[in-house]
């Protein structure tokens, strides 16, 4: 049985990380994959300011620092934002998948080129640092929001009212950007996917249960990231990177 | 239960298609999930210029032709130059995985830049090529080759002894090069995967088990390619293309 790590970039109730495990109903996993989610002690509101995504990157790093340790032969970090991916890296030697650069890549195995539709304009900040750290920028035919603020813990729930938004949003994307696939901004928008895969002409990739089928193959294949891209620290401070994550869950019980 | 067309690049016999089908244990695969190899009718004797790629395309392109009638859900081409891909795309609503193109996309989910090894110079110009075609080059640190005509047919053959110390220094020069990720260049070098992983210290891609595991995915996710970036033809020629393929295993024959 091989033993995959979901680390859940906010902290969670078990109603709450339910929602997040759907997905891995819908990726279809072969039978010996177990899914495990685990959520981050803290972490900021939203990833909306460079703020935000330092707080992230800590959180990330935090919650997945023992995942080989604990027996675990993959982590998939369910955020597009792959906050914390490149730290876990550094320090993991089981492949740590990053569900948007993941995203992005396999959208250029289906199409030319590919569109980002998301809930709102202040995520489009994360797309662009990802795509310039992988120099595929010139890919991306644009990226288009519903101008709905996303509920991180709660997802779509209730808000059927966002579907036709976002399927407006991502039909212009495909008819007026000219892209050949369209890409969900967010693991938090899944729910969203049968709905907007069934109107639109493209092929519309769902991060979260992609990056759970890429764990698959990475572990069947034996491939894990390289180490000279992703060098070890010199001194590792996991101590002080758990010790700095329980004081910051304190504080938010203190709240 | 579902079904996976190979189609294998040159004409070859049952005991040599059995040495591509290695591939396919060299990795787990699912149950529900069965690989069938197709070898092509005729095609060229090698692959290293225009002439070889022109009838490379059309020979791959008749061999996937029928896949949808046929029952398969999903098409693989067992060749690193994706040759006939594009076309096969045009034609079918299920996904056609080229290895070429996404085993390069792949690397780059690993590391920054890959390497990629090359059978012999002639092979050289093929990569530069793909590499402008998919906008790949910034992302590559090098091709470099370890100088050994290919054997379709054997493959290493015997002569694995001689040919795996110079596959490895050919990676040790992409490393040096600053290669985060070797991609293997074809998937005639499957046989060289192992050697290769255990002395490296960096990923070794090999496209034809990874293709195998990326159209697994496709097919649970129920990914295809675009439309838009592969439009239908207008007229679909298809009895011209077995035609063609058919008058050229003739000639082959004589």
């Amino acid at each position: 049985m091989r033993k995959v790590l979901v680390l859940v970039p906010f902290p969670m109730t078990p109603e709450q990380l339910d929602l997040r495990r759907a997905q891995a109903r819908a990726a279809e996993l072969p039978p010996d994959i177990e899914i495990h989610y685990r959520p981050v002690l803290a972490a900021p509101s939203s990833y909306v300011s460079h703020h935000d995504y330092v707080l992230a990157d800590i959180s990330l790093l935090d919650a997945g620092l023992d995942a080989q340790t604990d027996g675990y032969d993959a982590v998939c970090v369910d955020t597009v934002s792959d906050s914390g991916v490149a730290a876990l890296r550094s320090m993991l030697d089981i492949p740590v998948i990053a569900a948007g650069r993941t995203m992005f890549l396999a959208a250029l195995m289906l199409g030319r080129t590919f569109g980002i539709v998301t809930m709102w304009e202040n995520w489009f900040g994360l797309y662009e640092r990802i795509l310039k750290d992988l120099a595929i920028t010139d890919r991306l035919a644009g990226m288009r929001a519903a101008g709905v603020e996303p509920d991180n813990r709660n997802l779509l729930g209730g808000k059927d009212e966002v579907l036709p938004l976002l399927l407006e949003a991502a039909t212009l994307l495909v008819e007026e950007d000219g892209a050949d696939v369209v890409c969900l901004g967010s693991t938090t928008m899944h729910e969203a996917h049968a709905y907007l895969a069934d109107q639109l002409p493209v092929p519309v990739l769902n991060g979260g249960p992609l990056s759970y089928q890429i764990a698959d193959a990475m572990t069947a294949l034996g491939l894990v990231h390289s180490r000279r891209a992703y060098p070890q620290p010199i001194v590792s401070k996991a101590g002080m990177i758990r010790a700095m994550m329980e004081a910051a869950a304190e504080v938010e019980a203190e709240i | 239960m579902s079904r996976v067309l190979v189609l294998v690049p040159f004409a070859l016999d049952e005991d040599a298609i059995a040495h591509r089908r290695e591939q396919t244990v060299e990795v787990t695969l699912r149950p529900g999930v069965t690989f069938d190899f197709r070898p092509v009718l005729a095609g060229p004797t090698a692959f290293m210029s225009p002439h070889d790629w022109a009838l490379m395309d059309i020979a791959l392109f008749e061999a996937g032709l029928s896949a949808e009638e046929d029952g398969y859900d999903a098409v693989v081409i067992d060749t690193v130059s994706d040759s006939g891909a594009d076309a096969l795309r045009s034609v079918h609503d299920i996904p056609v995985l080229a290895p070429g193109r996404a085993s390069l996309l792949f690397a780059l989910s690993l590391g920054r830049k890959f390497g990629i090894l090359a059978q012999w110079e002639p092979a050289l110009a093929r990569y530069r090529k793909v590499l402008d075609e998919w906008g790949l080059r910034d992302h590559c640190a090098g091709v470099d080759h370890f100088d050994t005509p290919p054997d379709f047919v054997a493959l290493l053959g015997d002569k694995a002894q001689v040919v795996l110390p110079r596959m490895e220094a050919a990676c040790r020069r992409l490393i040096e090069a600053g290669a985060d990720v070797i991609c293997l260049g074809s998937t005639t070098m499957h046989q060289a995967h192992h050697y290769l992983i255990e002395r490296l210290e960096v990923p070794v891609v090999n496209p034809g088990p990874l293709s195998y595991k990326l159209i697994e995915a496709f097919l649970a996710l129920g990914l295809t390619h675009s439309r838009r970036a592969y439009p239908r033809p207008l007229v679909p020629k298809r009895a011209m293309v077995h035609a063609m393929l058919s008058a050229a295993a003739g000639q082959d024959a004589d």
